[in-house]
Order: C-alpha cells, then sequence, then structure tokens
C-alpha cells in the first residue's frame, strides 16, 4: 500500500476535520484568531492539498490505464498483456480489469481454436462438394439437383442440353422458371412432398427437343436431412430412345426371321403330309415330292447359316482376322466354285483381273464369302446364255481397290434399288426368276461396310442387267 | 344314282409350292381346281369361272386376299361364293376387316393340307 493511498483518507478527514474546527469556533461576534481556528484552517489546507495531490494523482492513474486500454485495444497481440496496477482505488478496478482480460484471452483462444477447427472442416466440405460436382457433371446421364424450396441447385451439361437450359443461369432459380416441362416440374415437386409411395420414383417421360422426341428413364430422389425433412430432389434423366429403337428393331427382326423360316417349313411339312395321306400315287410325283422336301431343307439350312452370319457381325461377336490378301486371288477362288453352276445354265464367265500384287487388309473368309455372293446372284439372276463380267479395279492415287461384278440378266427396278440390301427384302419382279433368301446381299454389306468400312455400289437397268461392287482401302 | 356335280374351287397364292399341294390334295378328293397366282388374276377368274368356293392367300401381288374377296362379295356374280383365307401368322389382320370382306373361315400357315380339306368341305356343307 503505497503513499499514495493515505492521501485518498488525508483529503476527506482533512477537510471534514478543519469544517469541524471552524465550525465549532464560530461565533460571529468574536473575530478573534483561537488556536482552534488555526488548527481548523491547517487542517482544512492539508486536506484540500491532499485531495488535490490524490486527484492529480488518480487523473495520472487514469490516463496511464487509457492509455494502456489504448495499446491494448489497438491490436491483438500473444502476449499476455495486462495493465499495470497502480497503487489506487483503481487498482482494484485494475485487478479485475485484467481477470477479465484474461478469461476474454481463454475465451478468444478457445474461439480462435474452433475457428480454425472450423475452416478445416469447411475446406474438407468444399473440396468434397467440388469432387461430389465433378462427379455429376461428368455423368453422361443428365442430372438436375433442386431444393426443398424446388430451387436448381446444381445441373450437369447432360441436363442444360437435355432440358434445354443454361446451367449457369440456372442455379438458385426456380426449377420451373428453368426447366420448360411442366410434367416434370411437377414430379419432381410430388417427389419433395413425399407424395409418391416410395423415396424413390422411376418413370418414362417424352421430352420434344428440337423437334425430335426423345425418351428418358427419369429417377427422382427424395433426400431426407438428419431431421427426416426433405432436403431437395436428384433427378436423373437417362435417354433410353436408342435402347428402345434396337429393342424394337431386334423384336422386329425376330418377327422376320420367324416368317422367313416358317415357309420351307410350311413346304416340307405339307409334302410330308402329302405322302403320308398317299396323294403322290405315281413314282414320278413321289419323286417329285421327295426333291422339293428335300431343297427346301437345304434352303432352310442355308437360310439360318445366312441369319446366323449376319447376327453374329451386327453384334460384333464374330471374331475378324485382318490380314493383307489380293482380291484377286479372292475373286479368282470365288470364280471357281461359281463356274460350274455357270456352265450348268449356259452363262459365260469373263474375267478382268489386277495384277494380285495390290493387297488390301481384309478378313479371308469374309471377303470370299461377300464376292462369292454377289457372283451367286448375277449367276441367278441372268437368264441362259448370258454373261456375267468380274472385274477388279485398282486406284493408286485414290489408294482404293474395287470389286464389279456385271450381269446381263433381270436387273432391278429403280423403285426397288433402294432397297436390296435391306434383310429379306426381295425383288417382287424377280421372286420367280430365282429362289433367294433375301439375306445374301444383306449380308454383303454387312461384311463390307460394317466390317471393312468400304462402300457397297449398285447400278442396274430392268430387262439390261446389273452392276454390283465394292470398294476398300488399298494397303 | 346321280353324280353329285363335282365342284370347283378356286386357289389364289404366290407361292407355287402351296398351289402345288392344294391342288394335288383338292383334285384327289374329286375337285376341280383353277389356280390364280396374283389378286387381279384371282378376281378376274372368280368372276369369269363362277367357283363354289374361294381359297386365297393374303398377301400377294396385286389385290391382296381381303381386297379379293370384298370385292367379290360387292359384285353381282360373285357375292354367294363362299372363301377360305390363308393367313401367315404373324400378319395382324383387322377382325373388322376380314368380317366385312365376307371371309367366313381362316387358316394359318403352315396349314396341314388334311385340315383344309376338312375346311373346303365344311364350307361347301359336303360331310367329310
Amino acid at each position: 500500500m503505497a503513499i499514495k493511498r493515505w492521501f485518498e483518507w488525508i483529503a476527506p478527514l482533512g477537510v471534514m476535520g478543519g469544517l469541524a474546527c471552524l465550525i465549532a469556533d464560530m461565533d460571529p461576534s468574536m473575530y478573534s484568531i483561537s488556536p482552534t481556528t488555526v488548527s481548523g484552517f491547517a487542517l482544512l489546507v492539508v486536506g484540500c492539498c491532499s485531495g488535490l495531490v490524490h486527484f492529480v494523482s488518480l487523473r495520472r492513474s487514469v490516463k496511464a490505464l487509457s492509455r494502456q486500454s489504448n495499446e491494448l485495444a489497438a491490436g491483438p497481440s500473444e502476449a499476455r498483456q495486462r495493465l499495470v496496477s497502480t497503487d489506487d482505488v483503481l487498482g482494484e478496478l485494475v485487478t479485475s480489469f485484467n481477470d477479465a482480460l484474461g478469461s476474454a484471452e481463454r475465451h478468444t483462444k478457445d474461439a480462435l481454436s474452433a475457428t480454425k477447427e472450423l475452416q478445416i472442416q469447411l475446406k474438407v466440405a468444399t473440396s468434397q462438394r467440388r469432387q461430389a460436382e465433378a462427379i455429376i457433371h461428368s455423368i453422361d446421364d443428365a442430372v438436375l439437383v433442386t431444393d426443398r424450396f424446388d430451387e436448381v441447385l446444381l445441373a450437369n451439361d447432360s441436363a442444360s442440353r437435355a432440358l434445354g437450359f443454361d446451367k449457369v443461369e440456372a442455379q438458385r432459380r426456380p426449377v420451373d422458371r428453368v426447366v420448360n416441362d411442366p410434367q416434370l416440374v411437377g414430379m419432381i415437386r410430388d417427389v419433395r412432398l413425399g407424395k409418391a409411395a416410395n423415396e424413390r420414383r422411376v418413370i418414362e417421360h417424352r421430352v420434344r427437343r428440337n423437334g425430335q422426341d426423345r425418351i428418358y428413364r427419369v429417377t427422382l430422389s427424395n433426400i431426407r436431412d438428419s431431421q427426416g425433412e426433405s432436403g431437395g430432389v436428384v433427378s436423373v434423366l437417362h435417354d433410353s430412345t436408342r435402347e428402345i429403337e434396337i429393342a424394337r428393331m431386334k423384336n422386329d427382326f425376330v418377327s422376320s426371321v420367324s416368317h422367313e423360316l416358317r415357309t420351307p417349313l410350311a413346304s416340307i411339312r405339307a409334302y410330308v403330309e402329302m405322302l403320308i395321306d398317299g396323294e403322290a400315287s405315281d413314282e414320278k410325283t413321289k419323286r417329285e415330292f421327295h426333291d422339293i422336301i428335300m431343297a427346301e431343307s437345304v434352303r432352310l439350312g442355308r437360310l439360318i447359316d445366312n441369319i446366323l452370319n449376319i447376327s453374329r457381325i451386327e453384334s460384333g461377336l464374330l471374331e475378324i482376322k485382318r490380314i493383307p490378301l489380293s482380291l484377286t486371288v479372292i475373286c479368282k477362288e470365288a470364280l471357281d466354285v461359281i463356274s460350274s453352276q455357270a456352265k450348268l445354265r449356259n452363262i459365260k464367265i469373263e474375267e478382268q483381273l489386277e495384277p494380285a500384287f495390290y493387297q488390301t487388309l481384309a478378313d479371308k473368309d469374309m471377303l470370299y464369302q461377300a464376292v462369292l455372293n454377289l457372283l451367286s446372284n448375277a449367276v441367278k439372276y441372268t437368264p441362259s446364255g448370258g454373261t456375267v463380267t468380274l472385274r477388279t479395279m485398282v486406284d493408286e492415287s485414290a489408294k482404293k481397290v474395287a470389286v464389279r461384278i456385271i450381269d446381263t440378266g433381270v436387273g432391278i427396278p429403280a423403285k426397288d434399288l433402294p432397297f436390296v440390301f435391306d434383310k429379306f427384302f426381295r425383288v417382287e419382279a424377280n421372286k420367280n426368276v430365282a429362289k433367294g433368301t433375301g439375306l445374301g446381299l444383306s449380308l454383303v454389306k454387312n461384311i463390307i461396310e460394317t466390317v471393312h468400312k468400304g462402300t457397297m455400289v449398285v447400278t442396274s437397268e430392268q430387262g439390261k442387267g446389273s452392276s454390283f461392287g465394292f470398294e476398300l482401302d488399298l494397303c | 344314282m346321280a353324280e353329285k356335280a363335282q365342284k370347283t374351287v378356286l386357289i389364289a397364292d404366290d407361292e407355287s409350292h402351296i398351289l402345288n399341294v392344294v391342288s394335288l390334295k383338292l383334285k384327289n378328293a374329286g375337285f376341280r381346281v383353277i389356280c390364280a397366282r396374283d389378286g387381279n388374276e384371282a378376281l378376274e377368274m372368280a368372276l369369269a369361272e363362277k367357283p363354289d368356293l374361294l381359297i386365297t392367300d393374303y398377301h400377294m401381288p396385286g389385290l391382296n386376299g381381303l381386297e379379293v374377296a370384298s370385292r367379290l362379295r360387292q359384285s353381282e356374280t360373285g357375292r354367294d361364293i363362299p372363301a377360305i383365307l390363308l393367313s401367315a401368322r404373324g400378319y395382324n389382320l383387322n377382325e373388322a376387316d376380314v368380317r366385312e370382306s365376307g371371309i367366313r373361315m381362316q387358316i394359318s400357315k403352315p396349314f396341314s393340307p388334311r385340315n383344309l380339306l376338312g375346311l373346303v368341305n365344311e364350307a361347301l356343307g359336303i360331310a367329310a
């Protein structure tokens, strides 16, 4: 306890004591100076001086404290900052203040520590969110995320394209303003409100964009937060237009195939039944029936082979062995096989083949099958006495090799020309000229265009003849 | 005993096998058989020859089987000729169209010649 403290007490005591003496000695009549009066005055003076000193001292302390406070307030410092205690009544205040400061420092430290932790969590959450966004943006299907107010939170490029909006502009906007599809918007709302039976709903939805109809398999999922409230809806639109188309094509193909297979089978059954019922009374008829049954069985077998081949090629299951080979060599091999058939029908075969060293990269079996099919057609549809020409050509500058098979046969009507390569297509006008499965040309087109990336060509004039051929890359 | 007049059956189909088989079966059963290879020929022959029965394929060049039967039904000469339709399974024929054309019986391909004969007898009211 410093001397300053004394002044605290001397001041009021002195003043009061002095005043007391003076008042005690107060006698209006006597204007004499007694010892009491002198003491009184003395005490008064001492008291006042003491008070003054105390006041000045106090003021000084306040100023000092004030300055220190300002320094403290000016900037945070790690060191424990405290006000320097003064040896007066303010000292008690300073002690309390310093305690409060200490407590505040502790709280600040805790707060800072908590903030740091939150920052780290925020970083992690942000990084996770970015990752999730990246995942969503990389998904091929259209993804649209809406919140509990039906506002767009996130949409990927596929969604932008599929539903026709800008994914950046759409952010935080109501989904019914962004997506012009009341049905879809309605579904999102229904799922969010839990009107759907389950949390997830899968529906088929048709969307019209740029005059085109596309069918989507839409999966809507209600995302619930920890309180069980709906946090929003995730809508995933999978474009199943092509899948549906392919499924329908497959179905059509199976129907066509079944129909085609049934025709020879029907003949076989009918003739067998006729034989059983003794309808063929003479040997000639019997033999005729037997021949027909045999021919139809063979046809059925060939049909099945063709169908399997085509199916395997189209589904990419057939193993393709590409080697450099000479078209000329392949053509010669096919010619050998066809020559006997041609001779039988009195058809002349002409060869115009390039030198064998011109090669193309191709599967030998497939290419042989293609050339054979074309040659076989040419011979089948050319009446007796006609000519079939087999030509190979090379264009070195264009780096192409080509094959042409030209016949003087029945030709194809112009209206049928675009369809000759279609599966099971048979030219109406020529149905009685020769038997066919309707698959031969389809197989050739598949082999040349799909497998070998070549080009098919055909020209024809009804009654005059046809020219079928293809082009492949020279290697 | 008076011979029952030989009945004439007209068969229309673009497939030779069908024509051969049905012709032979019916001829052996005592019918007179005439053949047409397309819809137009079938209609012409039906109007000209007035067969007792028409057996027609559905899918043919020219008029199809339903059209032939319809026109026959609308004609003066042909309206009473009963018709049997040979339909290929997988062709979805409208029931109403079939009835409207006057066709009373159908048999789907592949069919058994025996069964067809049965139908022919039924159509002509002949006891088997």
